[in-house]
């Protein structure tokens, strides 16, 4: 009989335990709705339309991947700083925002393996004289919090240590052009496609891009808590099966144009 | 939550982040006192005669106190941008938690003022003290000693309304270090958590130090 009750106790706790063990993956199924933490102020990638309803090449692979696992997407908008927050605080499933892939975040969060990749120019306006990246030691610069580039720029400048340089962070894109439109900053380092996309808004006279920023291509992933390896692992085929089926490049056309970003590194796994 | 919390990477960054409070302390105080220095004038121009000067001051204290302090900032960085007017990120906090704290410091000196007897005024000119002399030397004496713990209430205020400066670009003060450091390694609630650690005890060293300086000062 106390076999039976320990045992009995013993299955009851097990039943309870499994539930709590569920991957993401389970949780977005059951609940029918996937939410994607996307950046909105990152042209041509998130943005709003005219009807301020959220568009660009992150919201569609959002769209894409929530009808491949068969349930509603849901776009959570996501300043670039309030990625983490986000995906820990639960109000977002997984971080469709570019995130770059680097080692120090990953020691926080989970990447997937990139789903596209950006090269950085120097945007500046005309008569500032700035012609090549190097221009920039005794240069007033800026770039937007929390990105790949902003934190090269910032390493750069420390490094080069120029009494006259000065680097600022904004909180948007937004400001960083108003910054570099008004003069508080003379040149930005900036993701091409939303360089170029300024540059043909005609939204600001004068700016021009002038040089490739010497960095790594910088590969940016999908996001989600570190532990969910099973929602992970789909995120991985995903991105795979995005190219394969030529609906990654068909995207790239669609929102950015010119030629489509290798996600391959060549000699490595992975 | 599902998270791991890994405290030593933050503590690690410290000494960074304590730069970074320093910074804002400097640009708190230096607020405080611009701020003290505009608002003795204010609160004089509320209750002057001359129509021109109480249009002035109560114009500033009504923008002051009724429009969110990050408006103020933002409109000393890229409203002032605008007409080609470039301040750069420290300067334009400073100005816009100056403009803030004068505007708030004005009504409190007002009130100040207008709690000491005006027959003080009388009996100090009736002695020969010129106007200057009884503001001076009978006045302001008596009103800072009113107005001190008001006033130390601001100076907290001012330090953490300047964790404000991000939005226009600031970078070394203890929100804008905390933030790169977040940007970095994405440990965000450990960081944040951190930072929030230093504005309490910066705000409750502040009180403490007013409180010994106020002892100092005004014990009777």
């Amino acid at each position: 009989m106390k076999i039976l009750k320990l045992f009995a106790a013993g299955a009851a706790l097990a039943m309870l335990a499994v539930p709590a063990q569920a991957d993401r993956l389970d949780d977005i199924i059951a609940s029918g709705k996937l939410r994607c933490a996307v950046t909105l102020d990152f042209p041509p990638i998130g943005m709003r339309d005219a009807n301020n309803e959220p568009v660009g090449f992150d919201v569609d692979y959002c769209r894409d991947l929530a009808k491949a696992l068969g349930v509603e997407a849901e776009i959570v908008e996501t300043p670039f700083p309030d990625r983490i927050p986000a995906l820990i605080s639960g109000r977002a499933d997984i971080g469709v925002a570019s995130t770059s892939d680097t080692l120090e975040r990953a020691k926080t969060i989970g990447f997937s393996i990139p789903y596209v990749a950006y090269n950085m120019v120097v945007l500046t306006k005309e008569g500032s004289g700035i012609n090549a990246y190097e221009d920039l030691k005794n240069r007033r610069v800026g770039s937007t919090s929390s990105t790949f580039e902003a934190l090269a720029l910032e390493a750069d400048m420390k490094k080069w240590a120029d009494p006259k340089g000065a680097f600022q962070a904004y909180q948007n894109q937004a400001d960083v052009f108003l910054a570099l439109d008004q003069g508080h900053i003379e040149a930005t380092v900036v993701t091409s496609t939303v360089a170029s996309d300024a540059v043909k808004s005609g939204n600001y006279a004068g700016f021009k891009i002038v040089d490739e920023a010497p960095y790594e291509t910088d590969f940016t992933s999908l996001i989600t808590l570190r532990e969910d390896f099973g929602l992970i692992n789909y995120l991985n085929l995903f991105v795979n099966r995005q190219v394969r089926s030529g609906r990654y490049a068909e995207l790239w056309g669609k929102w950015v144009g010119g030629p489509v970003p290798d996600l391959t590194v060549p000699g490595v796994y992975r | 939550m599902n998270y791991t919390f890994h405290w030593n990477q933050a503590l690690r960054r410290l000494p960074e982040m304590l730069d970074g409070a320093l910074v804002t302390l400097q640009v708190a105080s230096l607020a405080m006192l611009i701020g003290i220095v505009i608002a003795v004038f204010l609160a004089y121009g509320r209750l002057s005669d001359n129509r021109t000067a109480r249009a002035v001051a109560t114009g500033w204290v009504e923008i002051a106190r009724n429009t969110p302090a990050l408006f103020q900032i933002y409109f000393f960085y890229f409203g002032l941008g605008s007409f080609g007017l470039r301040l750069d990120p420290f300067s334009a906090l400073l100005a816009g938690i100056a403009f803030n704290n004068a505007g708030y410091l004005a009504e409190t000196f007002r009130g100040g003022l207008q709690a000491i007897p005006p027959s003080q005024t009388r009996a100090a000119r009736s002695l020969g003290l010129s106007a200057l002399q009884t503001s001076v030397h009978v006045v302001l004496p008596q009103m800072f000693r009113i107005v001190f713990y008001p006033m130390t209430n601001q100076m907290v205020w001012s330090i953490l309304m300047s964790s404000l400066g991000v939005i226009v670009g600031m970078t070394s003060d203890l929100t804008g270090v905390t933030q790169e450091l977040n940007a970095r390694t994405f440990r965000t609630f450990e960081f944040f958590a951190l930072a929030a650690v230093l504005y309490y005890a910066m705000a409750k060293l502040t009180i403490l130090a007013a409180r010994l300086i106020g002892w100092r000062l005004f014990r009777t």
